[in-house]
């Protein structure tokens, strides 16, 4: 629990497992939605050419957030997540 | 002969469109649904002895009541009582659209599910166990399909149509009126929201029943989930009905409870039951290979969705498309407008005389309705290529990438990356442009995205642009019109920053997620049938309110009967009226207040306006003047378009660089042409463009924006675009006199 980071600071290439979404419970419905659920494994693809958003795959397909929203999501950096 | 009313749901990008397009095929119109205002897509054929009307639902990724597309699509299953809903699939993509599926089955409505790209998924290694899948879902029937290549789609028409008319059956039989959904029979698909939740859900339904609380066909147990849930909506309804209140004062303590009993909002509880529920079927159900390869898609986007080529390419498809808009059409333009003017007038004009029809009545004819709707459907070629453009971006899945590369750009303005998509479908036409919207959840993105799609110049605000600047710029029309086109943009992008400044400010519940879908090849028949369906609604509109408009137009020229200066006629008086406030952009004579009058109607008008006032008696005369049998025109006809596909062909050609086939100084003097040249110079012709590009596009846009938000919204839209129009006409005027041009 102590190394949780922001979905938002992960660079590309890099996994993540979904740990806790925050935020009100619109938005956290739309992400579950979308895929992003607690335990889930998150990869980031590619920033967007002005940095914002970023492409992650999740649950085997491509979906973009917001930095700032990525922010709301908190992961646990899977090791050894370069190459798939 | 019996009648069935079939619902097509699914995700975006499941390949719902092109199963609606293969069941249906050119039989289907747009259409408003009784007590609804929005309008859906539908197609009515018949199967067997059966009579089907397939209502195609917005495509949506949950039916929670989060953007409009979802309360859409929720209330039609809900409300229209649809006998099937055949919900689409995706196999390469089962886990996240099950939570539609699934949701769809809560709601106890008869259900087949479509696995679509079933073929795609076998390729990328994902094998899905079709009748284990079908027994978890609670036996609901399953139907494999690959609808872009047709396999499928007539035994999943087959399959829809029996279990909708066994469904049909068993209700007449029953006839118990609230008790006929599926969930209430055994076996039923239901999740196991756990013992807490259930317990709730139990007794609240009972109380429901207690209390004769009237389901009106909603499933009982669902309504108390959405009850739990605190779905507003339906809250809302519950409530007004007899007893109602009992039973959501009851549900808000229950949710109370439950939410500080496990510390968290009910409806998050319970869409982590629902995905833990199909995280469950998925691992039953699929055996996946990972393949380690590189697909087509991730290699296609290393480089249109790269960081440095993102955006040069964005830029590049757009300038290509309307590159492609204007060339390519061009010469098929021209024969279209030989063929009105030359052998069709000359046609009506001899039978005409031939039937002994009074003078007036010929004008009527050639001058009103020719001249007007016949000027309306030469440019009905570049509005196909631009439709089979847009339809081609759409998709092939590039517009989702266009809104990635955008977003961050779209968010200074105030925007949503998503925006980009209306705000592109508005060079085509602003009121598909308008109802695109629907695609943004957030209604302030929505509206501040409609508030700025009519400054996205419109395709029927070309015409006027090529008429000018052939008439002014010759062989730097091109640029004049591209630089009008980067005008409209930079507008847009002025008066969105003002009003999200000022006016619409950024509320802070919108997050943006987008899926990008991976790239498909588009159906030639979806393609076809997309070009098709807008260019039918325009020279739909074209035929109808033009037509009555051109009449009317000519009524007015011509009246008070007998007139003959056209200044005295009722249009000179009422242009003349407005002229003088058009008088500091450069325009001030009564023709052109009166064009744009016409124009503010539809701005195809612009263009035949003009051409009716100023030279609509001697394009007749020319016409009439023209001879030759029925033979040799019809085989002129004929040549000139064989002539107008080499053009095209040789300018396609020549947009390779380095390529050059067009001849130089083929451009013809037309007489209207000529005609602007004497009342315009070249900076009030500018003027008068700008004016053009920036006022309210047409009638239907501020009736398509009234629809989506409401009279007020439509009436300051249509103000404020018209205050902004005159502005930079005038501001382009008096600069450019000052800095001493024209």
């Amino acid at each position: 629990m102590a190394n949780n980071v922001l979905l938002s600071s992960l660079t590309p290439g890099q996994k993540g497992t979904i740990m806790l979404i925050s935020g009100p419970g619109q938005i956290r419905r739309r992400y579950m939605e979308m895929g992003f659920v607690k335990g889930e494994v998150v990869q980031v693809k590619r920033l967007a050419p002005l940095g914002d958003p970023v492409e992650y795959q999740v649950k085997g397909y491509r979906v973009s957030l917001r930095q700032t929203d990525a922010a709301r999501i908190e992961v646990t950096l899977c090791h050894g997540s370069e190459d798939e | 002969m019996s009648n069935l009313t079939i619902a097509l749901a699914g995700n975006p990008n499941a390949g719902k469109s092109t199963i609606f397009n293969a069941l249906t095929g050119m039989h289907q119109h747009t259409g408003n649904w009784p007590g609804k205002t929005v309008e859906l897509k539908s197609g009515a054929f018949s199967y067997q002895d059966t009579t089907i009307k397939l209502v195609d639902l917005p495509g949506t990724y949950s039916l929670a009541a989060f953007s409009p597309d979802e309360v859409v699509a929720r209330d039609f299953i809900i409300s229209a009582h649809p006998d099937v809903v055949i919900c689409v699939v995706d196999a390469t993509n089962l886990e996240r659209n099950l939570y539609l599926a699934v949701q769809i089955l809560e709601l106890g409505v008869a259900v087949v599910i479509a696995l679509n790209m079933a073929d795609q998924a076998k390729a990328l290694g994902i094998n899905i166990d079709q009748s284990r899948l079908s027994e978890l879902l609670g036996g609901v029937p399953i139907v494999p399909t690959a609808a872009s290549k047709g396999v499928g789609i007539d035994q999943l028409l087959a399959t829809a149509v029996e279990h909708g008319l066994q469904r049909v059956r068993s209700t007449h039989s029953a006839e118990v009126g609230n008790t006929t959904c599926q969930c209430a029979t055994p076996g039923a698909f239901t999740i196991d929201y756990g013992d807490e939740i259930e317990r709730a859900i139990t007794g609240l339904s009972l109380a429901a029943t207690q209390n004769n609380l009237p389901l009106n066909g909603y499933c009982s147990r669902w309504l108390v989930l959405k009850l739990l849930e605190g779905e507003d909506d339906i809250v809302k309804n519950v409530a007004a009905l007899p007893n109602g209140d009992k039973i959501t004062v009851e549900a808000v303590a229950e949710a109370t409870r439950l939410e500080s009993q496990f510390g968290d909002d009910l409806d998050i509880l319970t869409a982590d039951h629902r995905y833990s529920a199909i995280s469950s079927i998925n691992r039953q159900v699929s055996l996946r290979r990972t393949s380690t390869q590189a697909t087509l898609t991730e290699r296609i986007d290393t480089i249109v969705a790269n960081r440095l080529l993102g955006l040069p390419v964005f830029l590049f498809v757009m300038y290509l498309v309307f590159r492609l808009v204007i060339d390519v059409s061009a010469p098929y333009v021209d024969w279209i407008d030989t063929v009105i003017n030359g052998p069709l007038t000359a046609g009506i004009t001899a039978s005409l005389t031939r039937l002994g029809a009074a003078a007036w009545i010929q004008s009527l004819l050639i001058d009103g309705v020719v001249a007007g709707v016949g000027g309306v459907l030469t440019f009905v070629p570049g509005l196909i290529v631009l439709f089979l453009f847009l339809a081609l971006l759409e998709d092939s899945g590039y517009m989702a990438r266009a809104a990635f590369v955008m977003d961050r750009f779209m968010q200074r303005v105030g925007l949503h990356g998503k925006s980009v998509i209306p705000l592109m479908l508005g060079f085509g036409c602003a009121v598909p442009a308008v109802y695109a919207t629907r695609t943004i959840a957030n209604r302030r993105d929505r509206l501040l995205t409609a508030l700025l799609v009519p400054f996205m110049s419109c395709a029927a605000r070309l015409p006027v642009y090529l008429v000018f600047a052939m008439a002014f710029f010759g062989s730097k029309a091109g640029t004049v019109i591209w630089l009008l086109y980067l005008l409209g943009v930079i507008v847009a992008i002025l008066v969105g920053l003002i009003l999200s400044r000022f006016v619409l400010k950024p509320g802070e519940n919108s997050a943006f997620v987008m899926e990008l879908p991976p790239y498909r090849m588009p159906t030639i028949n979806t393609l076809a049938i997309h070009t098709w369906e807008h260019t039918r609604q325009f020279i739909r509109n074209a035929g109808t309110v033009i037509l009555a408009i051109s009449i009317l137009l000519w009524f007015l020229l011509n009246m008070p009967w007998g007139v003959s200066n056209q200044e005295d006629s009722y249009y000179g008086q009422i242009s003349a009226a407005i002229a003088p406030l058009m008088q500091p952009a450069g325009f001030g004579s009564y023709e052109t207040s009166g064009a744009l009058i016409t124009g503010f109607i539809a701005k195809e008008m612009v263009v035949s306006t003009l051409s009716q006032v100023y030279t609509g008696e001697d394009l007749a005369t020319n016409a009439r003047a023209s001879t030759g049998s029925i033979g040799q025109e019809l085989i002129g006809v004929v040549i000139g378009f064989a002539q107008a596909t080499a053009d095209s062909f040789r300018t396609l050609i020549s947009l390779i660089p380095g390529v050059n086939l067009i001849k130089p100084g083929n451009t013809e003097e037309t007489a209207l042409s000529l005609a602007i040249r004497n009342n315009f110079t070249p900076l009030s012709a500018v003027a008068f463009l700008v004016f053009v590009l920036l006022y309210v596009p047409c009638m239907a846009t501020i009736g398509a924006i009234k629809q989506e938000f409401g009279g007020r919204w439509a009436a300051s839209a249509a103000v404020y675009q018209t205050v902004v129009a005159w502005l930079f006409a005038v501001l382009v005027f008096q600069g450019g006199r000052l800095l001493g041009i024209g």
